[in-house]
């Protein structure tokens, strides 16, 4: 009888891997109970697999955002049905034929000359809204600082908006702490998303939360307090990944905003602490917001 | 027809797992950028089934994997500085790896695919592809489990194997 093959490296590698068969893992297992070092490789491999699984399932876990849903079907679309059905080809309609052609415009030169009335009514009733609109997106000047002239382009702007409007406010929120779930049911049917990252770890307790007015649409506004009654805000809005810069430029001399996105969200923290903190404050997070659910085992 | 939804749905259901493979690869560097690519990766094996490629979820799912692997190559490769204090040990012994080696032991050690089905995702041969896992799991016992033995690096264990390069 000849003797099975030599065991390699390699055929450990595979006996982690599930490669063998059951005959050669007889051959290896055997191989292993005499020579304990090559088991003492094995069982270290079997600890890096379940580090890498320990490190990485929780993103398994995570509802993919929004911007992932459907997004093999969504690009079928467009392409798809001409070649489907093949049968009908949607062309442009055609122009017109002559004598039908005058007949239009004659009607044309009707036409513009009562829409040129319209318009001018039209524009002077824009003109009146746009100035009565300015009038009352100048924030009012507060004593002694400058007034920013706010043109609403970013998310770190809008929340900038929100912090100004709320924050100095004696009740500066609609959900207070008790009513959380009301808070989180608001967000979810307004804003697409909601959330209430517990942030008592770095010394924020939650007053409560809002629907505030975003960047295209409605956001959601969280604020929270730390021991000397300085607020911060936690601004979020539905909005395309894309590699936003961490930290954040200081949007005046008193207030840091730190900005991420994730979940399909754009997130801005915005508050009067330092830079440090703001930024460990929005770590903090960004990792309880885009953690697994609780009871599940944590690992950051 | 109906085929080509079966397979835009496989490829549907294998996102989670996708977004585990880019944020790994990636070494936990950020959510959106891992999204990014899996959005890549989706839409180019999207084209393919469009195409009529692959021909059952299986090979589907494979084409979405070495889409992104394809893609991540690029992105990834240098992000050895920029994996964040917070990440447990392994994911800096990853960011430490070369890219192809951090591929190949995700592959096998986080999503679970045979050999041959990984050597066709990572669009190498079965002997390299296994080449590179072994320096990769080398690599990491180095690196994770004796950072204070540097003599230890020249050898391994078990000298009287003989090592298939």
């Amino acid at each position: 009888m000849t003797p099975p093959p030599s065991v390699q490296e390699a055929d450990l590698h595979a006996l982690v891997d599930g490669e063998l068969s059951a005959e050669r893992r007889r051959d290896v297992e055997d191989h292993l109970s005499r020579h304990p070092e090559d088991a003492a490789l094995v069982e270290g491999w079997r600890r890096q697999n379940a580090a890498l699984r320990a490190a990485f399932e929780p993103v398994a876990r995570e509802t993919p955002p929004l911007s992932l849903r459907n997004a093999a079907v969504r690009n079928a679309a467009p392409g798809a049905a001409p070649i489907e059905t093949g049968a009908i080809h949607w062309g442009r309609p055609s122009g017109p034929s002559r004598s039908v052609r005058r007949l239009d415009e004659a009607r044309e030169s009707r036409r513009k000359r009562a829409f040129l009335s319209t318009a001018a009514a039209l524009l002077v009733g824009a003109a009146l809204a746009a100035a009565t609109v300015l009038a009352f997106t100048r924030p009012p000047t507060p004593s002694g600082a400058a007034t920013p002239v706010i043109s609403a382009q970013s998310y770190v702007d809008r929340a900038d908006i929100s912090y100004r409007t709320y924050a100095p406010d004696a009740r500066p929120v609609d959900f207070d702490a008790d009513h959380l779930a009301e808070l989180a049911a608001a967000q979810w049917r307004r804003v697409g998303f909601a959330c209430a990252p517990d942030l008592s770890g770095v010394g924020l307790r939650l007053l409560g939360g809002r629907v505030a007015p975003g960047l295209k649409g409605p956001a959601g506004f969280l604020l929270y307090e730390t021991q000397d009654s300085a607020r911060v805000g936690l601004y979020f809005e539905r909005a395309e990944p894309e590699k936003a810069a961490r930290v954040a430029p200081r949007v005046d001399q008193s207030l840091t905003a730190v900005e991420w996105r994730g979940a399909g969200m754009a997130f801005v923290l915005i508050g009067p602490l330092g830079a440090d903190a703001m930024q460990e404050s929005a770590e903090r997070a960004a990792g309880e917001i885009l953690a697994p659910p609780p009871g599940e085992a944590k690992r950051r | 027809m109906s085929q080509k939804g079966d397979l835009f749905q496989k490829i549907e259901a294998a996102t989670p797992a996708l977004r585990r493979y880019a944020r790994a690869l990636c070494c936990g560097a950020g959510s959106a950028a891992a999204d990014e690519l899996v959005q890549a990766a989706i839409e180019q094996a999207a084209a393919k089934v469009r195409a009529r490629e692959p021909s059952d979820g299986a090979a589907a799912r494979h084409c979405a994997y070495r889409a992104l692997t394809a893609l991540a190559r690029e992105k990834c490769a240098g992000l050895a500085a920029t994996a964040s204090p917070r990440q447990p040990a392994v994911v800096h012994a990853l960011a430490d790896l070369p890219y192809e080696e951090r591929a190949s032991l995700l592959l096998v050690a986080l999503e679970g695919f045979s050999y041959e089905a990984a050597a066709r995702i990572a669009d190498t041969s079965r002997e390299a592809f296994v080449a590179r896992l072994m320096r990769a799991r080398a690599a990491l016992s180095l690196l994770d489990l004796r950072p204070s033995a540097p003599s230890d690096g020249a050898r391994r264990a078990g000298g009287h194997l003989r090592v298939v390069k």
